[in-house]
């Protein structure tokens, strides 16, 4: 599913966080969009979904495929979105150890959006949960597991889950890989595009950290204090970075992979 | 149905919740059997015989007309359980949609709501039942409906830090991106995360109702007269304490015993049904589909004060100043 935004603009109270933000998504393409904590990455994947807090005020333009989320008149319905979410949009957060509810089971949280949507029996919600643990690869046995007994990359496997459980045609990624370590990242972000490929899903990527996007996407967007202040592919922004921002943000990665090859 | 054997086997395993147990056991047994027998038939009273020490005839003496006292006590048992059980169900209505409102995503109905609640948890117990008995007169009715109110406002604040914080997180706003309903949202996501704060509120709040009962009776505003009920038993006997105090004796010792029994309910209660907090849940459950529990995170820890208060015998007006205390 092709996702456009046009001239997005945020404003939190009388502060505007993002200011005019234009980025296209094509059907089946994997976009990263980057950019230092503050750049106003979240606002924009919140935007998406009409899950931004009650005091920020979007505004211009969002559609994903043939529904306008945001246009003239403000957000879509309640219903039209509700639709979107879960069934069209998946969504992997951040913090798995917190986007997931401590007193729910596995097997509950990963069904959810499949109750949200579709008339199931409890059986064949279950056969199409525990296929999908066998897709992201998490042992049948932790359905019945809450999430404080979990590993952190088990966690985000189980958020990975419930965001593809319903083959949503677009996935936003709000920097999965952030809170593990360079690893787990690894294996979630190869694991997230293979499943996204496989689907032949469309995908935004949300994240700090370019070794992580070079592995993830093919083009990308660099935000810097709410504006994109460069596009490209993401090779040629690993490797000819033009904008101050954007260098700042490849030479960290390279220091910091320089780093680990050190120890 | 093995989730709550497990419960009730974690409970069994600890002294206080032992105690709990057995002291609620035997409460709903008494009221049972109260329905269907009692020693002596209550308005049987025996004029040679008033004031009477405990005897074969009289377990537990005669009170000032004669009346057997085991009995009245007995059948005011079952009068003090629907009392706790109705003003449990009907705090825990009344709490749970004060959460709810002060939760909302609308910030000017979360304001006003707090704003409403903190304005008439102000109210003293005392006084909403004085209010109540003008239309509805001395009655059961006036009892429960006092401590649903006064309880219900209180549920509602201790409850809502949890709440809130069940409301803005993360995982919520993830049950949001997956299309979930703010209703499904309240009741899956944060009823779940706050019952350990409900389940201790709620067992205290019987707890308080049985004093309240207690208190409200001898004001002569609680259950009507000649209506059997625990405080009726003390009211009658409370009188000439000076020169009969044996006869109060009974009662205070029971409503002692019992409301310190609810307070220890909901502590063990809280704890054993925390699949976070007792491992022997979260092995038993397995293999089963098990519903949200709560979460230790945010257990309020609760207090035995008004367990403890109506200790001594000249325990209504013990009774009456914890009702005010309580507000």
């Amino acid at each position: 599913m092709s996702v456009e935004i046009e001239g997005l603009r945020v404003a939190v109270g009388a502060t505007e966080i993002v200011h005019g933000v234009d980025l296209a998504v094509g059907d089946g393409e994997r976009v990263g969009l980057i950019g230092s904590s503050g750049s106003g990455k979240s606002m924009i994947a919140k935007s998406l979904l009409g899950l931004l807090p009650h005091e920020a005020t979007p505004s211009g333009r969002i559609a994903m495929g043939d529904a306008v989320v945001l246009g003239d008149d403000g957000y879509a319905d309640e219903r039209t979105l509700a639709d979107l979410r879960g069934r069209y949009v998946g969504t992997v957060f951040q913090n798995p150890a917190a986007a997931l509810n401590p007193v729910a089971t596995v097997a509950k949280q990963i069904e959810l959006p499949l109750r949200m949507h579709y008339d199931l029996g409890a059986g064949e919600r279950e056969e199409r949960v525990r296929a999908m643990l066998d897709k992201v690869g998490l042992p049948q046995d932790v359905l019945n597991k809450r999430p404080h007994e979990l590993s952190g990359g088990q966690r985000q496997r189980v958020g990975i889950a419930t965001a593809l459980i319903t083959s949503p045609r677009f996935i936003v990624a709000d920097e999965p890989t952030t809170a593990l370590d360079s690893i787990t990242q690894r294996q979630i972000v190869d694991l997230l595009v293979s499943l996204v490929d496989d689907a032949g899903a469309s995908m935004l990527f949300i994240t700090h950290d370019f070794a992580v996007l070079s592995r993830a996407t093919t083009r990308c967007y660099v935000l810097e204090a709410g504006r994109v202040v460069e596009t490209g592919t993401t090779a040629d922004l690993l490797t000819a970075p033009k904008a101050a921002p954007t260098r700042d943000l490849v030479s960290a990665a390279r220091t910091l992979t320089l780093e680990a090859h050190h120890d | 149905m093995q989730r709550l054997r497990v419960i009730l086997r974690t409970m069994w395993s600890r002294g206080t919740g032992r105690y709990a147990l057995v002291v609620l056991a035997l409460w709903l047994l008494v009221a049972l059997v109260s329905l269907f027998w009692t020693p002596r038939p209550l308005l049987a009273t025996d004029g040679y015989h008033v004031w009477a020490v405990p005897s074969a005839d009289h377990w537990l003496g005669t009170d000032g007309t004669g009346a057997d006292v085991l009995s009245w006590l007995m059948a005011g048992s079952h009068t003090n359980l629907v009392i706790a059980l109705l003003t449990v169900v009907c705090s825990g209505a009344l709490g749970l949609l004060l959460v709810g409102l002060m939760v909302a995503r609308s910030s000017a109905l979360a304001s006003v709501s707090v704003a409403v609640v903190d304005a008439l948890i102000s109210i003293p117990t005392v006084l909403i039942a004085l209010l109540l008995a003008v239309p509805f007169g001395a009655s059961a009715a006036v009892v429960v409906g006092a401590c649903s109110i006064a309880y219900g406002l209180n549920l509602a604040r201790v409850a809502r830090p949890a709440a809130l914080l069940a409301a803005r997180s993360q995982y919520v706003e993830s049950a949001r991106a997956d299309g979930a309903s703010g209703l499904y949202v309240l009741v899956r996501h944060i009823v779940p995360n706050i019952t350990p704060v409900l389940a201790v509120q709620l067992s205290m709040s019987a707890g308080t109702s049985v004093l309240a009962e207690a208190g409200l009776t001898y004001l002569g505003v609680g259950v009507g007269a000649g209506v059997p009920s625990w405080g009726h038993s003390l009211a009658t006997s409370v009188k000439l304490i000076n020169v009969f105090p044996l006869t109060v004796l009974w009662p205070g010792l029971i409503v002692t015993l019992v409301v310190v029994a609810l307070n220890l309910f909901g502590d063990a209660l809280r704890d054993a049904a925390d699949p976070v907090a007792n491992p022997a849940l979260r092995a038993g459950v397995r293999g089963e589909s098990a519903d949200a529990m709560p979460d230790t995170l945010q257990a309020a820890r609760p207090s035995l004060r008004s367990g403890i208060a109506s200790a001594d015998s000249p325990l209504v007006a013990h009774g009456t100043k914890e009702i005010v205390d309580e507000r």
